[in-house]
């Protein structure tokens, strides 16, 4: 599950070594490319839209459970169908899961006031209503991963997001819930936390939030890398996916289960 | 993936966007994959359904390097077989570097099954009728080439891809690239064992004269070495061709700017 204007080309970077040992298939969620969307009527871009789309993808898909991989709003989309539909999920990974605590994760929290994400995400919007889709994009990616991120990327990944910034339209009136601590302790599924080490801000929190509170959850840090890690380390992402999908227990002992990836690694594992 | 059996194999494709004419067929270079029009499947889907094939060995193939089934005879045996099989008529063809060659060559043997060709940057060499200086034998490039598929082939697959990548890019070039568009070279790191393996006969006067079909030249402004003088030589004796040297960019230049590429692709396709 890609995120906020990715699309199924998203893991491009990761599906080699991961269809060494498993089928993956990356969706493109309503709305995003190869939709051709022109920002107009976004009525059904809502978070709980695509999380019931892809419930009702899963649904169809032989065999099942599924091992459910989302990055960023893909990772918020991925944990409420773990929350859901558990019967739909054997285990769970969430690349810097995207969203908003709630007051009892995060006392300092005003129910109903907009995130600093949130509110620096409407600039965006604003620039994309006035044409400037380059400064809308310039903005978001800065944003998330600092000044001059932009300005880094390689043109063939700039062109991708451009290619779905209409979504942008929708997004800002998509009704994401914040995370509650009950929904992180309703999580039964196994599953594994992925943050790069040097992400900022709220997305390198709520992950670390989560591992607190949901039972048994794994994490690994991916050294060297921002918010998009599987691009940035490839390889390495790839190896602590592919030990956390190989691991057959549901529920994995510390010493068996080694994710540890280096000195920017938080703890591993909590029962 | 979707695959069509061609030639005793089955081809992978990506399938995407409306058909509203001819679909554009879209063949990869050295080490790429069907993958690589990732960067330009947005702005020409607004106006074509596009096909975007990986060739045989390449991925999503796992392949181990052994056998004679890489080669320009092969793939353009496959790709025929692979437009025949699709059964949508006759093809507008894409071909970026090696893809190029396979491309020239489909088209001069089967102008039935194409409509319209574009060549970016195809490879290859000129032979004496087209190149006065022309000496035969391997390309002076072979030597280096084995080295790198040597060290592949004994498992050093990063070695490998930096001698080639630094062979023709200059001293330095793989440790720049970003780690996203490495990883893909990665994963089609053992079809250079195959490619050092393949004979590829250089272009004639005649064969250049025998192409009939609207055809476009794309090349990148700064490219420097034996590509630019295939193509400006080819497109001198290809008599229905144009030409379109795309500024600031060099063999990748549709990674490079993805924009102005696809623009002339477009043109070129409703003109």
């Amino acid at each position: 599950m890609h995120g906020t204007l990715g699309d199924f080309r998203t893991w491009y970077s990761v599906l080699g070594p991961l269809s060494r040992k498993h089928r993956v298939i990356a969706v493109s969620l309503r709305h995003f490319f190869p939709e051709h969307f022109d920002g107009i009527a976004t009525d059904h871009y809502r978070m709980a839209q695509h999380v019931a789309d892809t419930i009702a993808f899963i649904e169809q898909i032989t065999p099942k459970p599924v091992d459910l991989m989302g990055h960023s709003r893909g990772g918020h989309i991925a944990f409420r169908i773990a929350q859901q539909r558990p019967d739909l999920v054997r285990k769970v990974v969430l690349a810097e899961p995207g969203g908003d605590l709630d007051s009892s994760l995060d006392p300092t929290v005003t129910p109903g006031a907009p995130s600093a994400l949130a509110a620096r995400m409407l600039i965006s919007v604003k620039k994309v209503r006035d044409g400037d889709i380059d400064g809308a994009l310039q903005n978001f990616v800065d944003l998330i991963d600092g000044d001059n991120a932009w300005r880094r990327l390689p043109a063939a990944a700039k062109q991708q997001l451009r290619d779905n910034i209409f979504t942008l339209l929708g997004q800002v009136h998509e009704a994401r819930k914040p995370y509650s601590k009950a929904d992180m302790q309703a999580i039964r599924t196994p599953t594994l936390l992925i943050g790069g080490a040097d992400t900022t801000g709220s997305l390198s929190t709520i992950w670390r939030v989560m591992s607190e509170h949901i039972a048994g959850a794994r994490t690994a840090v991916i050294p060297n890398a921002r918010h998009w890690m599987f691009e940035n380390d490839p390889q390495e992402f790839c190896r602590v996916v592919m030990e956390f999908l190989a691991g057959w227990k549901r529920t994995i002992s510390r010493a068996a289960f080694p994710l540890a990836g280096g000195e920017g690694s938080v703890g591993v594992g909590q029962a | 993936m979707q695959t069509v059996h061609v030639n005793g194999y089955d081809m992978a494709y990506l399938d995407v966007g409306e058909a509203r004419g001819p679909p554009l067929l879209c063949v990869h270079g050295s080490l790429n994959d069907f993958r690589i029009w990732g960067c330009v499947i947005g702005p020409l889907t607004t106006k074509h359904r596009l096909i975007c094939v990986s060739l045989r060995h390449f991925f999503p193939e796992q392949w181990d390097g052994k056998g004679d089934t890489y080669s320009i005879a092969q793939h353009t045996d496959d790709v025929i077989a692979f437009i025949e099989k699709l059964n949508a008529g006759p093809v507008d063809l894409m071909g970026h570097s090696r893809g190029g060659h396979i491309s020239f060559r489909v088209a001069q043997r089967r102008p039935d099954l194409l409509r319209r060709l574009i060549l970016a940057e195809p490879g290859g060499e000129l032979d004496a009728t087209l190149d006065p200086g022309y000496e035969g034998g391997p390309s002076p490039l072979l030597a280096r080439f084995t080295i790198s598929a040597d060290r592949i082939a004994a498992g050093d697959v990063d070695g490998g891809l930096e001698f080639f990548v630094d062979t023709l890019e200059g001293a330095g070039r793989w440790q720049r690239l970003p780690a996203l568009m490495k990883q893909p070279l990665r994963d089609n790191a053992t079809t250079l064992i195959g490619q050092v393996r393949d004979g590829r006969p250089a272009f004639s006067k005649a064969d250049a004269e025998s192409i009939r079909m609207p055809t476009l030249f794309i090349g990148g402004a700064n490219t420097r070495g034996l590509l630019p003088k295939v193509l400006n030589t080819l497109a001198a004796h290809v008599p229905n061709s144009k030409t379109a040297m795309i500024p600031n960019t060099t063999h990748p230049m549709f990674e490079q700017a993805p924009q102005a590429f696809s623009e002339i692709v477009l043109d070129f396709l409703a003109g």
